[in-house]
């Protein structure tokens, strides 16, 4: 057991058995999580609306956007990997972000509304759910398959995604779990 | 950043307490219901080896049809050609890009094969395993819970394939069947860690020494 309320501004806590990381504390979480969380949700919205990337050869070009790697699969006859796809990469990941800008606005203004508890909730179930980081690894991985048989050009949308990810993560690591669930207890308690 | 660890280790089970997954609040075990998230509460996981073991069968059987079939079509000069995912890194290394087959043999290939087999020692180790590598296996599987969605790089990469190479009568890729395999072992593997409770190993420990 440990008791998290001692940590202070910059402190860690770890696991005594395991030594697995557990909490840390720091004064101005709350708007900083607000800051990335917004910056993402922007570039998010700007990745889906530009070209992504453009495969030439014989000059022949075919351009891509970021939905499109949900639609191709769509009409290609697989429904069920288009809808995954597009959770993963695009739903899932604006939904978490909408969520914990809404919490964390709560927070910051110190207001206790019903929802939340079921928003905290959904926003930790869904967290393991969202693969921004590993998409974007997977666009790499397929430049380097593709690069050396055609011309690949990179679009706004792709610089886009590229820092809509690592937002993505700041945001969701810089909510720390054990600290946002005590200042909502502590709302809910008022 | 400076680290505060608890000096006398006390598990909350102990004490009757339980730990809620979703918030970390600690509460009586006897309630059902976490008194400051709502979720369901446990002390454990319920029947955590029984599902991560039934979850990673599942995952075998599916990484069969994963394996086998052709994960994507290329369609050249109206040509098809289905590849499988070690087809590919042969044509690769044909090609004579050792490094970059080495790459997607390894995340493809090796990463979910032996995530596989992590989970399976891991649920097999909660009895039988030695109680000096307690440590080890709890960083086993953080390790195995932190890979487990980064497998599903190879079917982004499908994907961004199928959505980029589109030129009609000229070279057009189609995804395989395949890939819905490889997505299923990829989510039902991420089941799996999800249901197993690496406490119960540290709990068998503890009766042990009682």
């Amino acid at each position: 057991m440990f008791d998290i309320s001692i940590l202070k501004d910059g402190e860690s806590a770890r696991c005594s058995r395991c030594g697995h990381f557990l909490s840390s504390y720091r004064g101005d979480e709350t708007s900083r999580v607000i800051a990335y969380t917004s910056s993402a949700l922007i570039l998010l919205a700007l990745a889906c609306s530009y070209p992504f990337m453009a495969f030439k050869a014989s000059g022949l070009e075919s351009l891509m956007t970021l939905p499109q790697t949900a639609i191709n699969l769509w009409r290609d006859g697989m429904p069920s990997l288009a809808l995954l796809v597009a959770a993963f990469i695009i739903f899932i990941p604006a939904l978490v972000l909408i969520l914990i800008l809404a919490l964390n606005i709560a927070l910051l203004k110190e207001r206790h509304y019903h929802w939340l508890r079921p928003v905290g909730r959904l926003v930790y179930t869904l967290q393991n759910w969202c693969m921004v980081e590993v998409f974007f690894i997977g666009i790499l991985v397929s430049l380097v398959k593709v690069g050396h048989m055609a011309t690949v050009v990179m679009g706004l949308s792709f610089w886009a995604y590229a820092a809509f990810s690592g937002f993505f993560v700041l945001s969701l690591s810089g909510l720390d779990r054990a600290q946002c669930w005590r200042r909502i207890e502590a709302l809910n308690d008022e | 950043m400076s680290e505060v660890t608890a000096e006398i280790p006390m598990t909350a089970a102990s004490q009757g307490l339980a730990s809620c997954h979703i918030c970390l609040k600690l509460a009586g075990a006897d309630l059902h219901l976490c008194p400051r998230c709502g979720a369901a509460l446990h002390l454990r996981k319920s029947n955590s080896i029984d599902r991560t073991l039934a979850l990673l069968f599942t995952a075998c059987v599916l990484y069969i049809p994963a394996n086998m079939l052709p994960i994507m079509v290329t369609d050249q000069l109206g040509q098809p050609t289905p590849s499988t995912i070690i087809g590919g890194v042969v044509l690769l290394l044909n090609m004579g890009s050792a490094p970059i087959a080495a790459v997607i043999f390894f995340a493809s290939v090796m990463i979910p094969s032996s995530k596989l087999l992590m989970m399976f020692y891991l649920c097999w180790s909660v009895r039988k395993g030695p109680p000096e590598t307690l440590r080890q296996r709890t960083v086993l599987y953080r390790i195995t819970e932190f890979i487990g969605k980064w497998s599903m790089i190879d079917v982004f990469v499908v994907a961004i394939l199928v959505a980029l190479i589109n030129l009609t009568n000229l070279i057009v890729i189609h995804p395989g069947t395949a890939t819905i395999a490889f997505a299923a072992v990829v989510m039902v593997s991420m089941l799996a860690a999800e249901s197993f409770d690496p406490r119960l190993m540290w709990d068998q420990r503890d009766n042990n020494d009682e």
